[in-house]
C-alpha cells in the first residue's frame, strides 16, 4: 500500500521517461515528506529528494527532474514546479537570476563594453609586455635569425657600402654610453633594398638592419646614430614579441566575438586595433632614443631631422612612381592617425624637438 | 499522448525567444570575459541546453548533457594547438608548417571524437544519441576525400562532401537505432553545378553590361566603361553571391536531411531559400548596426527557420526506440568520456 501524498503539496503534471525506451508516460508530481512522488496511470515511483537532480531554469524551456537510475521527468509548467520546489527549500541561485533579469542584462552590456575597452587599452599591452620580458633569449635569437634569413632571401640585397664605412658607423654606435637598463648585445648589419626605400629595422635578438638608402640620406653620422637608438628602443622594449602576442590575442578575440557572422567583419577591427599598438610602440621607441641621445649629450632634434628627411624621401619616391601621395606632411588628420601604423611624422617631430 | 500509429508527419517546433536568449547570451559573454575565457565551457552548455530544450518534436524536447569540464579541456587543447601553430609559424616558418601538417593529420581523429562527444551528450525522450564511427572512416572522410578533391582541381569536391555527410550520418545512432543516409552523389553534383553555372552566368551578365555601356571600341573606352559601371557591378556581384549561396545552403540542407532515415522513420526538410536569404541579410545588417548585440536574436531567427522547416515522418510508434549499448555501458562510458572525450568545434 502506498501512502497518498499530503493534500497540502502542490501537484504538477509531467512526462516521465524511464531511460530505457522512448515511451512517454504522463505522471503527476508531488512532494511527500522527503520523497518526490510520481503517480502514473498504473504505477507510482518515489524518489528520495536528495537523489533528484533538478535542471536549472533556462528561459521558458521545460525543466528536467532526473534520477540517477530511474530516468527523468520533463516539466513544462514552470510556475507549478517553482511552487513544488519552494516546498523542498530549493530556490534559484544567483546565476539563474542573472540570466533572467533585464537590469542584469543591461549591466552586462555596460560591463562588456568597459571590459573590452580596458583589455584593449591596458590589460593586453601590459600582459604582452610581462610575457615578452620573460621570453627566453633562445626564443628571441631564433626569431631574429629566422626573420633575417627570410628577409635576406626575399627582400634584401647585399650592401654596396664599403667595409670601412660600415665598421666606422658600427664603432660609433658601440662607443655610445648605453642607458642603464640595456640588456642586449647589438650587431649592426648593412643591406640594400631599393624597393623599400630609406629604412632601418630592428630584429628581436638585437640585430639592427641598416639600409644603404638611409645612410645615403644624410651626411651627419649623428642622425644615423639617432635612428639606431630608436631601433634599440624597439629591441629593449621587446616590441616585435609584444606585437606577435598582442595581434594574436586581438585576432583571437575578434574571431570569437564576430567569427560566426563573418571572418571579414572580424578582420577589419583587428587590423585597426593593431595599428594603434604599432603607433604606441613607435612613440615608445622615440622616447627611448630621446633619453639615450641626451645621455650622450646629443640633441633629440637629430632624430626629428632624419625623420623629416625620411618622410620627404618616401614622398619623393611615391611621386616618381607617378602615384599621388597618400597624404602630405600637413594633411594628416585625426582619422588618418587612427588608421596608420606610424604616428604622423610632424607630431613625432614636435614631441622630440619642440623648438623646431 | 504520444502513442502514434501509422504514418504521421511531425515538424520540429522551436520556442527560443530573442530577448530570453539575449539575457543568457550577454551574461555568458561577460562571465567569459571576466574569467578570461574559462567560463566559455559553461556558457556553451547553457547555450546548447537552451537551444535543445526549446526544440520539441511530437511533444517532447531534446536535451544536452555535455560536461563543462570536458568542454574546457577540449578548448584548452584547441587553444594550445592554435597558439603553438601561430607562434612557431612566426618564429620559424618551416617548423610552423610542420606543426600545421601535424594538425592536419590529427584533425580527423579530433573531429571523430568531438562528433562522438556531441551525439553521446544529446538526448530525446530520455534516450541518448550516439556515434559509432571509427578512425579509419574519419581519415577517409575528413582527409582522404578532401585531398582527392584538391588534387582533381575540385572536380571531386561534391563527392568528398557526400562522403563526409555519409560518414557523419551513417554512424549516428538514436538509442540502438541507426541513422541511414541515402543522399546520392548525383544530388551533390547537381547542387554544386547549378551554383557554378549561376556564378558564371552572373559574371557573363556583368561583362555584357559593361560592354554595352562602352561608347567606342578599343581598350581605353572599355576601361572607362568598366570604371563607370563599377559600383553597379559590385552591387550585382554581392547580390548574386548572397542569392546563390542562400540557394546552395537551403538545397544542401534539404538534400542531406531529406535523405536521412532513423530506423523506419524518415526525416524531411523543406527550407525555403527565399526566407533564408532574407534572414541572412537582415541578420547581417542588424549585427553590424548594433556592433554585435543583435547576434543572439540573429541566432534564434536562423535556428527557428532551419528547425521549423524540418521534421520526421513517423512510421509506427516513436515509443518503440530502446536504449543502445552505449546507454547500458554508461558507468564506464562516462569515465572514458571524462578521460578521452574532448569537444572541439572548428
Amino acid at each position: 500500500m502506498s501512502t497518498s501524498p499530503s493534500s497540502a503539496s502542490p501537484q504538477v503534471n509531467a512526462a516521465y521517461y524511464d531511460g530505457q525506451t522512448a515511451a512517454s508516460r504522463a505522471v503527476v508530481l508531488s512532494v511527500d515528506g522527503s520523497d518526490l512522488v510520481l503517480r502514473g496511470a498504473s504505477f507510482e515511483l518515489r524518489w528520495p529528494l536528495h537523489e533528484v537532480q533538478v535542471s536549472e531554469r533556462l528561459g521558458s524551456t521545460p525543466r528536467l527532474l532526473a534520477h540517477a537510475v530511474d530516468g527523468h521527468c520533463e516539466v513544462s509548467d514552470q510556475a507549478g514546479l517553482e511552487k513544488l520546489l519552494a516546498q523542498t527549500g530549493k530556490s534559484l541561485d544567483w546565476l539563474e537570476r542573472m540570466q533572467h533579469s533585464l537590469p542584469w542584462a543591461l549591466a552586462a552590456v555596460v560591463l562588456l563594453v568597459v571590459s573590452f575597452a580596458a583589455a584593449y587599452r591596458y590589460l593586453l599591452p601590459w600582459g604582452a609586455e610581462v610575457l615578452a620580458l620573460r621570453m627566453p633569449d633562445a626564443v628571441l635569437q631564433k626569431m631574429g635569425s629566422s626573420t633575417l634569413e627570410a628577409l635576406d632571401k626575399f627582400a634584401l640585397k647585399p650592401s654596396k657600402l664599403d667595409a670601412a664605412r660600415q665598421q666606422e658607423l658600427a664603432d660609433e654606435f658601440e662607443r655610445l654610453q648605453a642607458l642603464p637598463d640595456t640588456r642586449f648585445k647589438y650587431r649592426i648589419i648593412f643591406r640594400s633594398a631599393p624597393e623599400m626605400g630609406a629604412n632601418a629595422f630592428a630584429l628581436p635578438d638585437g640585430t639592427i638592419v641598416m639600409l644603404d638608402e638611409l645612410v645615403a640620406l644624410t651626411p651627419d653620422d649623428n642622425e644615423i646614430i639617432a635612428v639606431l637608438e630608436h631601433e634599440r628602443g624597439h629591441v629593449e622594449r621587446r616590441h616585435a614579441m609584444r606585437m606577435v602576442l598582442q595581434s594574436s590575442a586581438v585576432g583571437l578575440v575578434m574571431t570569437w566575438y564576430l567569427g560566426d557572422v563573418s571572418s571579414l567583419l572580424a578582420a577589419a577591427p583587428a587590423i585597426i586595433a593593431q595599428a594603434k599598438y604599432s603607433r604606441d610602440m613607435e612613440r615608445e621607441a622615440d622616447e627611448y632614443a630621446e633619453r639615450a641621445l641626451q645621455l650622450n649629450a646629443l640633441s633629440p632634434c637629430l632624430l626629428a631631422t632624419i625623420l623629416d628627411k625620411l618622410e620627404a624621401a618616401h614622398l619623393a619616391a611615391m611621386k616618381t612612381e607617378n602615384q599621388p601621395p597618400v597624404a602630405g606632411p600637413e594633411k594628416h588628420t585625426a582619422t588618418m592617425d587612427y588608421l596608420s601604423s606610424h604616428p604622423a611624422t610632424q607630431e613625432r617631430i614636435g614631441l622630440l624637438c619642440p623648438a623646431r | 499522448m504520444q502513442e502514434l500509429h501509422g504514418q504521421q508527419e511531425h515538424s520540429f517546433e522551436f520556442s527560443g525567444k530573442g530577448w530570453e536568449y539575449f539575457k543568457i547570451w550577454i551574461v555568458n559573454l561577460v562571465l567569459t570575459i571576466l574569467t578570461l575565457g574559462i567560463y566559455s565551457a559553461w556558457a556553451k552548455v547553457r547555450r546548447l541546453q537552451y537551444f535543445y530544450r526549446n526544440t520539441r518534436l511530437a511533444g517532447a524536447s531534446f536535451d544536452y548533457h555535455g560536461q563543462p569540464k570536458a568542454i574546457l579541456k577540449g578548448r584548452v587543447i584547441a587553444f594550445g594547438l592554435f597558439l603553438l601553430y601561430n607562434v612557431t609559424l612566426k618564429l620559424n616558418p618551416i617548423l610552423g608548417l610542420a606543426v600545421g601538417l601535424v594538425l592536419v593529420v590529427v584533425m580527423p581523429w579530433l573531429l571523430m571524437r568531438s562528433l562522438r562527444f556531441k551525439l553521446y551528450n544529446s538526448s530525446y525522450r530520455g534516450l541518448r544519441f550516439g556515434f559509432v564511427g571509427k578512425a579509419g572512416g574519419a581519415y577517409g572522410a575528413f582527409l582522404g576525400y578532401p585531398v582527392l578533391a584538391v588534387l582533381t582541381f575540385y572536380l571531386l569536391a561534391p563527392l568528398a562532401h557526400q562522403r563526409i555527410k555519409r560518414y557523419q550520418l551513417d554512424n549516428s545512432r538514436f538509442g540502438n537505432t541507426a541513422f541511414k543516409f541515402n543522399g546520392s552523389v548525383k544530388g551533390f553534383y547537381l547542387i554544386y553545378l547549378s551554383a557554378l553555372v549561376a556564378m558564371i552566368g552572373t559574371v557573363l551578365l556583368v561583362v555584357t553590361l559593361a560592354m554595352m555601356s562602352a561608347t567606342g571600341a578599343g581598350k581605353e573606352a572599355m576601361a572607362a566603361a568598366f570604371a563607370a559601371v563599377g559600383p553597379v557591378v559590385l552591387l550585382i556581384m554581392v547580390a548574386a553571391i548572397l542569392v546563390i549561396s542562400s540557394l546552395f545552403i537551403a538545397y544542401m540542407q534539404n538534400l542531406v536531411w531529406g535523405n536521412t532515415e532513423v530506423g523506419a522513420h524518415r526525416i524531411f526538410s523543406h527550407v525555403s531559400a527565399r526566407r533564408l536569404l532574407w534572414i541572412r541579410v537582415s541578420n547581417f545588417i542588424g549585427i553590424v548596426l548594433t556592433l554585435g548585440l543583435f547576434t543572439p536574436f540573429a541566432t534564434i531567427r536562423m535556428l527557428r527557420l532551419q528547425l521549423e522547416s524540418m521534421g520526421v515522418a513517423v512510421s509506427g510508434d516513436l515509443s518503440d526506440f530502446v536504449a543502445g549499448q552505449q546507454q547500458q555501458a554508461s558507468a564506464t562510458g562516462e569515465e572514458t568520456a571524462e578521460m578521452f572525450d574532448v569537444d572541439i568545434s572548428f
